[in-house]
């Protein structure tokens, strides 16, 4: 008793009368502080030295375009790879073609930075469990958005509408489940794509750009320079 | 017309005079009024620098020089500040692979955080990464529901730890989110996750009954909302009973007013979350006094006055 009464008189209770809230967006509309920037100066020239590292070469200019590009070929070939590596059951890759965010990387050195720039996003590879129905209107999606970069797939746009569609090599069949892998963004209905939203996925955690990154690298180890051909993965129909 | 305007302009501002003259007679019946500050993020996930000017959405937003000056300037302003952080301090930016989370706490520390929680992708590097990279922060990393034992974190966290704000006394804990399933299992290694309600509840009862806390803040990485997990802040908030706010991340929640809800007791709780990457800093104005009413006035009716864009 004389002791609740001691702490008691050590801390006088004190209760909420009111409050408030409010929040700040940070910008440049604050000063940069002089003593952060120099703590992190030593880090910044590292970032910014390891991001000029080169991680491999293309022999080609990668270009971004519709139906089907080099640089959209090389992305696509990239997730696929990685994909492949986590679950061989994988058979396809699509690559949103918003998600692109370079139109033109040019021939020779590739570098860190470049693929950052190439893929700024944290999109994580994800591999989604498509029954045949749903990649065909899938493939539909991308017909009507005129073509998305593609791996593992073929089809001709026919009137808005994909035709002849093949997975590995095979005519898609309505009633196999496939397994394809895409970024994050698209599997959670981003683009639109609401049908993919309740499809049952893996989340595999690795940034699509880190698995650009280490197809790149993984090529120049063997000394193969990157080589993207157009190969009328996805055409207009005659 | 005129004159009777003014008059009523003249009105106003005697009536606010007034009532600013009313605090030092309050003062000398000890009724004070104590004012705690409460600065917060959540998920900077080591957005060092500001978002790249590229046309992206938050282009040329966050970064933690810019956020340093705003913290320097507010602590200029008032006394007692609290500036906590709700986890996933780690992973999302280059800085992250390079130096694994060295710069993002020395970060922290100058800026001066008084406490943080974990994160899932605080594991990313495992238990042992961020084990390793707690010599550089000099603020306490808060969780309640993390058994380290036979762990690199054994003995390196604690569940709470209190602050004593001029007259108030402050009770700060953190609690994490289940890790199976979400992190690979040999990032989090030996970590047994314990249920975090029963957690919460029991610390803060601690808090409040054996450390004679005024206020309890809660640093929750279980997520705004229900996220397909059977926790997740807004339940908290209702099965809690000690309680005062819940500070919350890993949602990524941009919430442009904190949410109002009542625990077991029916007495008031508030939760909020400021988003990611440091775009935004959060902040909580509360005055205390130590009139038993107020108690009530709490249970009953807190003034939430509208937020301001800053």
């Amino acid at each position: 008793m004389a002791m609740a009464t001691f702490l008691n008189a050590c801390h006088k209770p004190l209760f909420i009368s009111s409050h408030t809230n409010q929040f700040y967006t940070i910008s440049n509309r604050y000063a940069a502080d002089s003593s952060m920037v120099q703590m992190l100066r030593p880090y910044k020239i590292g970032v910014d030295t390891q991001m000029q590292v080169v991680i491999g070469y293309s022999d080609v200019p990668l270009t971004k375009a519709q139906p089907e590009s080099t640089l959209g070929n090389f992305m696509a070939d990239a997730q696929l790879k990685k994909a492949q590596s986590i679950d061989k059951k994988v058979v396809g890759s699509v690559v949103n073609y918003g998600g692109v965010r370079l139109p033109y990387v040019a021939p020779g050195a590739l570098t860190r930075g470049k693929m950052y720039e190439l893929m700024p996003f944290d999109n994580v590879l994800t591999i989604v469990e498509m029954p045949g129905s749903d990649l065909r209107q899938f493939c539909d999606f991308m017909a009507v958005r005129k073509g998305w970069p593609i791996s593992g797939i073929t089809y001709v746009i026919k009137d808005k509408t994909a035709a002849n569609i093949l997975v590995d090599g095979l005519p898609l069949n309505d009633n196999i489940v496939y397994k394809i892998a895409m970024g994050d963004y698209i599997a959670n209905g981003g683009d639109n794509a609401d049908f993919i939203r309740p499809l049952k996925r893996k989340n595999t955690g690795v940034f699509i750009r880190d698995a650009m990154i280490e197809y790149v690298e993984q090529l120049q180890a063997k000394n193969i320079h990157l080589h993207p051909n157009i190969e009328k993965r996805v055409k207009y129909a005659e | 017309m005129q004159s009777r305007r003014s008059f009523l302009k003249l009105g106003a501002t005697g009536g606010a005079l007034l009532l600013g003259g009313a605090f030092p007679f309050e003062s000398l019946a000890g009724s004070a009024i104590h004012k705690l500050t409460i600065l917060h993020t959540n998920d900077v996930h080591s957005r060092l620098e500001p978002f790249p000017l590229d046309g992206s959405k938050y282009q040329g937003e966050g970064g933690v020089a810019e956020r340093t000056s705003l913290i320097n300037s507010i602590r200029k302003e008032t006394e007692h500040v609290l500036l906590l952080d709700a986890g996933d301090i780690f992973q999302g930016t280059p800085y992250f692979n390079l130096f694994k989370g060295e710069p993002e706490m020395k970060a922290m520390s100058l800026m001066g955080y008084d406490a943080a929680t974990m994160g899932n992708h605080d594991f990313d590097a495992g238990v042992e990464g961020f084990a390793k990279q707690l010599v550089h922060a000099n603020f306490p990393i808060l969780t309640a529901n993390y058994d380290f034992t036979a762990t690199a974190l054994e003995g390196k966290t604690q569940p709470y730890k209190t602050f004593k704000k001029g007259a108030i006394k402050v009770g700060v804990f953190g609690l994490g989110i289940e890790l199976k399933g979400l992190v690979p299992d040999d990032a989090y290694g030996k970590t047994v996750y314990l249920e975090p309600i029963q957690m919460a509840n029991r610390t803060a009862e601690r808090l409040k009954k054996e450390e004679k806390c005024d206020f309890i803040i809660c640093l929750s990485h279980l997520g705004y909302h229900s996220n397909g997990r059977k926790v997740n802040d807004l339940i908290l908030a209702k099965e809690s009973e000690n309680i005062d706010l819940i500070i919350g991340g890993h949602t990524h929640t941009f919430l442009d007013e904190p949410t109002l809800l009542k625990n077991k007791k029916q007495k008031d709780v508030i939760v909020n979350q400021v988003g990611w990457a440091g775009i935004r800093l959060g902040r909580l104005d509360y005055e205390f006094d130590s009139k038993k009413s107020s108690k009530l006035t709490n249970a009953q009716s807190v003034i939430v006055r509208k937020q301001t864009r800053g």
